[in-house]
């Protein structure tokens, strides 16, 4: 009896797949994919929330001490009132107090603050 | 097609990117893999986008020192098992036999069907060794690693089921 012979079939296969598949298949995928946070992305996100909120939070602290002798001396002013008072604020205005902290980290960061 | 490496570095820099690499490399091996092993079109489809999906997801968990390409296979061969294991009842191709007939998706091509219909008829472990050697050129370490075995043996399930299908070929001729 003839043995047979793998070459006769090579990689034939009895299956067959509809017209245009694989490009569907990868649109399917990509569609899935981009759904789908990657964990990079995740924790890149994680870090621009917790960066955020701590420069939030120095951003509060310096404003605190920035209105504080301005104010009349019987006028009880709390970190907690400051706080809140920013987070009242839009987000614009929020942005551009941050924006400002940042420059004023920058400048004393590179010792060029007006007081030099 | 494009390196594993390619893939590999675009998918830590830049991840969708990385997908589109990973896809235009290995959607039609992943794909055929997973066919070969559930049969149906549909169940084949399923599975494929969702082991791409996966890879996407557990990309952090892949090290380096292993064979990318024996780590996506895993992934898919997993796919594909989870897939079976859910319709058991009615079909069974790793360790069962599974119709191929019962697909609209098929030729019935005398020989290559009946070449199927041999690896059907093996046992789990055989039939993942002889398709990842004899249709995706996997070594024997990489088909150990997605098998989960050692080199020797996924070696021996290939020549196991080699002769196995010689002597169904003949028998069914």
């Amino acid at each position: 009896m003839k043995q047979f012979d793998f070459e006769q079939v090579g990689k034939r296969m009895p299956y067959a797949v509809p017209d245009g598949f694989f490009d569907k298949l990868e649109a399917d995928v990509m569609q899935k994919v981009n759904k789908t946070a990657s964990p990079s992305n995740s924790r890149e996100k994680t870090l621009r929330i917790a960066l955020r909120t701590a420069m939030a939070f120095a951003a509060s602290v310096v404003l605190f001490f920035s209105i504080k002798p301005v104010l009349p001396k019987n006028e009880a002013v709390d970190f907690e009132s400051v706080e809140l008072a920013f987070n009242n604020l839009s987000t614009e205005d929020q942005d551009y107090l941050l924006l400002v902290y940042e420059d004023e980290q920058d400048l004393l960061y590179n010792g060029l603050t007006e007081e030099e | 097609m494009t390196d594993d490496r390619e893939i590999i570095k675009a998918m830590h820099g830049n991840p969708g990117q990385g997908v589109r690499l990973l896809m235009k490399s290995y959607k039609e091996p992943l794909y055929w893999h997973i066919r070969r092993l559930v049969v149906i079109h549909d169940d084949a489809q399923d599975a494929t986008q969702e082991a791409f999906v996966r890879i996407f997801r557990n990309f952090s968990q892949y090290s380096r020192e292993q064979s990318f390409r024996a780590w996506v296979f895993r992934i898919a061969t997993n796919e594909a098992l989870r897939l079976i294991e859910r319709r058991h009842e009615d079909t069974m191709p790793i360790g069962g036999v599974f119709d191929i007939q019962a697909d609209s998706y098929v030729n019935y091509g005398d020989l290559e069907a009946r070449l199927q219909k041999a690896i059907l008829h093996l046992p789990a472990k055989q039939q993942l060794a002889f398709n990842l050697r004899y249709y995706d050129e996997l070594s024997y370490e990489e088909i150990a690693e997605v098998a989960g075995s050692s080199a020797a043996s996924a070696k021996m399930n290939y020549h196991l089921a080699k002769e196995k299908i010689i002597k169904y070929m003949q028998k069914n001729d």
